[in-house]
């Protein structure tokens, strides 16, 4: 008998069993079944074990031993519910044109609403998936400075090994700082952006997973490097990297290990990690004293019992006792929680790319407009056709049907028709999940949802209320009517619902107006943003990185000139950071007025000779750097008119300023203002010195035909620095990118607009179809009386035409009022055009008379004959 | 006395029932019946039966002991009521009374 345990019975009819069988019996039918089966295992025959025991399985499948369903009611409601059902199909198939309009118009509704539910909740699920999350915080510094406060993402290399030891609750920390190495290996050159050098307690804090190597020691040793699993593959295809070179910059890296891919939600996202000590070995100075330096992104990780309330308490303190006043003063240091880092208002300097709630919120609301479009259209279309289902409801109430009994069959109208909109819902967000993912520019994983259940359950959900919702009044009206009515139809006690159509309808509107109007003015807002004077000329320049490669710093006239000459070519100019990047923020001395050095902290860029004259920048005071004065190379600097502003300056007194920087020098020139990041911030101060050492060249072209000189430049390139990609981009795309969640928005409310028009207007069609099927006879005595075909369509259609007026009525303020709560996120506001509303109630007018005429006409055009003949 | 006709099998089943004393289990209750009877019993047939039976008084049930056979499912134990075994004695009586009656001359002489 041992070894009967190892056979089991089959498994499926088992299950199949216990799914049927009246639970009250289930035990000891079941524990003879087994021992039966036992006895025959026994015996020693396990196949006919296996059959004899499903066979006796089917064998009791039989009344008595089937559980029994809904035997407690006493009106035996199973046959009533089939009855319901098949009415309710059939009252859906004889008006299969109103059906369909219902079921497509919701389909869509709850199509875009998933899509953009996904899309939301992809947004908002940023950087949840660390198993530490909630015990993460980001070090942020809020700095004032003489002129302004600063908010910096960034911190002092000090900061986190502080931090560790004043605090308590502090378990970890890690420092990251962003670099960007050209990569070598064989006859693979690339740059990578992000390369992020990290504290080897970046595994401990983060989730990220090691697949090679050992979380301990990969990052300990200076030039050891952590490739991602994709950046692993670039370089070493299919050869082992660990314990392989590669080259980065001037520099060999060891390959210390390989990691997992940081998941596509993270804040900042990078090719691979190199080790804290690469850089401070050489700057353990800077790394234990440069309080000012805000070169780091610094994550804490608190202990499991601390509180972080606890921390910020102890933050006034910790800042007097460490941190000594220089020329700008500490005033807090926020700790940001890991996962609101990707939607908070962005700080400078940050890493990786940001969210907007602002987007997400009205993204929302788009989606909730939809949907409630398609459910009004349901009760509009479900209150107006009641009268058809009079005489079944006055028949099923005579025969003695309860009110709730009719409402259950109603809701469970409703029901059908939301499930079977779910369903076609479901092909469609199928079909549109490709371009809705190029549209909103997100991957939108489904890895990033939680388990199958949970999101069938919400589904489920999501369905059972749309059914509700939308079938809940209908269902009230239906069942209030009292069987007299059917033969004594006073019109008042059946269509008294009129007004909450209306009601309805207007709200369609107002909802299309608003979106349409909404579209319209966010359009204006980023062409004011895309044509606004810049300072500069962004058209026509590729900007080309060099990451400060020796060659070109110490030739740099020299290939400067060459590329000059290629045909097309008209400037070139090296700086350290091109418009659009951030810049850097130096602590510097600069003389006052009153003839003191007052120290500050302000924004840098690196240039050469002809970067003003390659980006049109214009001067208003002193000149532009000269290659004839040398002195300019060391002493010379630039600022612009916001900086002289700020320090009480006219342009002249500017001139000849003292200034202790990079270098001892005098200011010699003034700039007009030029946007050097977005026009989400305004132009800050801005000081302008000389280098050599260029990062980046800009080379402005001219002519049509830009491909042809790009190559051509390209060609003259891979001539002069064969090991140098020639990676390049456009100035303006790039200066744009900033833009992108605005333009996004753009795009994503212009497509959800027009859906929303598309059902708010199958739901006007099927209305219409309505009116116009219960005025036939009207409209055919009309027209034997004389009216003409335009006075008929008026009668029809000036029902409409007064709902569009109140609907723009109360559109307008409301539109209004959000657009330009909107626009203050940006420093340059375009005016609200109230012609835009005119716009959007014409276009919505037009949209909804056509949709009405193409049914009026064709009543109005009807032989009247054929209309007065019917019955 | 109508209302309390008995079935060939519910008969046979209460028998063994019966019979079982105690022991009167599924399993055992189909065991018995086959070797006795020289007939195959299915489990389906049976326990429709037995509920029946159990539903109009004829029968009663309680749970055994847990064991480590059968998968840990516990045996019912079936017996008879007092209505039942008065029922089961009264069928027995009609069938003797029935067969009484038979003339003598109706039974062909082997």
């Amino acid at each position: 008998m041992n070894s009967i345990p190892h056979i089991q019975p089959p498994k499926f009819f088992l299950r199949f069993f216990r799914w049927f069988c009246d639970p009250a019996l289930a035990e000891d039918i079941e524990g003879d079944l087994t021992e039966m089966f036992e006895r025959e295992i026994g015996a020693g025959n396990i196949t006919k074990a296996k059959l004899q025991f499903s066979v006796r399985i089917l064998g009791l499948f039989r009344p008595g031993i089937i559980k029994k369903v809904g035997r407690s009611s006493l009106n035996h409601p199973s046959p009533m519910f089939k009855n319901y059902f098949i009415t309710s199909v059939r009252s859906l198939m004889r008006s299969a044109g109103f059906s369909t309009i219902n079921i497509v118009g919701l389909a869509v509704g709850l199509a875009t609403f998933s899509l953009i539910a996904f899309y939301v909740y992809s947004e908002l699920s940023f950087d949840r998936h660390h198993e530490k999350a909630d015990r993460i915080f980001r070090i942020v510094e809020n700095l004032r400075t003489e002129n302004e406060e600063l908010f910096q993402s960034t911190s002092a290399p000090p900061m986190g090994p502080r931090f560790l030891k004043d605090f308590p609750e502090v378990e970890s920390y890690v420092r990251l700082q962003q670099w960007n190495l050209l990569a070598q290996r064989n006859d693979i050159s690339s740059y990578e952006r992000e390369s992020y050098i990290a504290d080897s307690s970046v595994f401990d804090i983060f989730s990220f997973k090691l697949l090679k190597g050992d979380k301990k020691t990969a990052l300990r040793e200076p030039f050891s490097i952590v490739l991602t699993e994709s950046m692993a593959k670039k370089y070493f295809g299919n050869e082992e990297p660990v314990g392989q070179t590669l080259r980065m910059d001037y520099d060999n890296y060891k390959v210390t290990g390989v990691m997992e891919d940081a998941p596509e939600n993270s804040h900042f996202r990078f090719s691979n990690l190199i080790s804290f000590s690469t850089w401070s070995r050489n700057n353990k100075r800077a790394e234990d004293n440069a309080w000012f330096w805000n070169g780091f992104h610094t994550y804490v990780l608190l202990r499991e019992d601390a509180s972080v309330d606890n921390v910020r308490a102890k933050m006034k303190d910790f800042l007097e006792r460490n941190v000594e006043k220089g020329g700008m003063y500490y005033e807090d240091l926020p700790l940001q929680p890991l996962a609101s880092i990707y939607m908070a208002p962005p700080r400078t300097w940050e890493n990786g790319s940001r969210g907007s709630m602002n987007n997400m919120y009205i993204l929302s609301i788009i989606a909730v407009f939809i949907l409630l479009i398609a459910c009004f259209n349901y009760i509009n279309l479900a209150t107006a056709r009641a009268s058809r289902r009079l005489k079944e409801v006055g028949l099923r109430k005579t025969l003695g049907a309860f009110r709730r009994m009719l409402i259950a069959q109603f809701l469970g109208e409703s029901l059908i028709i939301t499930i079977v909109a779910s369903l076609i819902a479901i092909i469609l967000v199928w079909i549109a999940l490709p371009p809705f993912r190029t549209l909103v520019e997100s991957p939108l994983n489904f890895s990033i949802l939680p388990n199958a259940w949970m999101v069938a359950s919400v589904i489920l959900a999501l369905v059972v209320f749309i059914g509700l919702l939308a079938g809940a009044y209908p269902a009230y009206i239906i069942s209030k009517f009292q069987p007299i009515q059917i033969f004594r139809p006073s019109s008042k006690g059946i269509f008294g619902h009129n007004a909450l159509r209306k009601v309805l309808v207007s709200t369609q509107f107002i909802i299309s107006i608003m979106l349409v109007a909404g579209t319209l003015l966010v359009y204006d807002q980023l062409d004011v943003v895309r044509n606004q004077n810049l300072g500069f000329d962004k058209e026509g320049i590729i900007v080309v990185p060099t990451n400060g490669d020796t060659a070109i710093v110490n030739y740099l006239d020299v290939i400067k000139n060459e590329l000059k000459q290629v045909p097309g070519v008209t400037a070139v100019a090296g700086s350290t950071s091109t418009p659009g990047q951030s810049a850097n923020n130096n602590y510097t001395q600069i003389e006052m007025t009153d003839g003191k050095m007052s120290p500050t902290n302000i924004n840098f860029i690196f240039i050469d000779h002809d970067f003003l004259s390659t980006y049109q920048i214009k001067l208003l005071a002193g000149r532009d750097f000269q290659r004839d004065v040398k002195s300019d190379d060391t002493t010379a600097y630039l600022i612009n008119e916001t900086a002289m502003k700020d320090f009480g300056w006219t342009p002249e007194q500017a001139l000849g300023k003292k200034v202790r920087g990079r270098y001892e020098g005098k200011i010699i020139g003034v700039m007009k203002d030029f946007n050097y990041r977005s026009l989400h911030t305004k132009v800050e101060p801005l000081m302008i010195a000389m280098t050599r050492n260029v990062g980046r060249m800009s080379i402005r072209l001219e002519g049509k035909n830009l491909p042809a000189t790009i190559s051509r430049v390209q060609k003259k390139w891979n001539e002069l620095i064969p090991y140098l990609p020639f990676d390049y981009s456009f100035l303006d795309v790039e200066f744009d990118r900033q833009y992108k969640a605005d333009k996004q928005l753009g795009k994503v409310a212009g497509v959800f607009t027009s859906l929303a028009m598309f059902i708010g207007c199958l739901g006007l069609l099927g209305l219409t179809a309505f009116v116009v099927e219960r005025r036939t006879k009207e409209i055919g005595i009309r027209k034997v009386l004389g009216a003409s075909v335009p006075s008929v369509v008026i009668l029809i259609t000036r029902e409409f035409i007064w709902l569009v007026m109140i609907a723009l009525l109360v559109a307008t303020p409301l539109t209004w009022y959000l657009i330009s709560r909107w626009e203050q996120n940006f420093t340059l506001q375009a005016v609200i055009n109230p012609f835009r509303f005119v716009m959007a109630g014409l276009a919505v007018f037009l949209v909804a008379w056509l949709t009405i005429s193409v049914l009026s006409l064709r009543a109005a055009n009807a032989n009247p004959t054929k209309a007065l003949r019917m019955e | 006395v109508n209302r309390h006709q008995l079935g060939e099998f519910e008969e046979i089943v209460m028998l063994t029932v019966g019979i079982l004393y105690k022991e009167a289990y599924g399993v055992a209750i189909i065991d018995e019946i086959e070797a006795r009877q020289n007939r195959k019993v299915s489990i389906g047939a049976l326990q429709t039966v037995l509920r029946r039976l159990e539903n109009k008084g004829y029968l009663t049930s309680e749970f055994g002991e847990t064991t480590n056979v059968r998968g840990g499912k516990r045996k019912r134990y079936f017996s008879l009521t007092s209505l039942g075994s008065r029922i089961l004695r009264e069928t027995q009586d009609q069938r003797v009374e029935m067969f009484r009656a038979i003339p003598r001359i109706a039974f062909p002489k082997s």
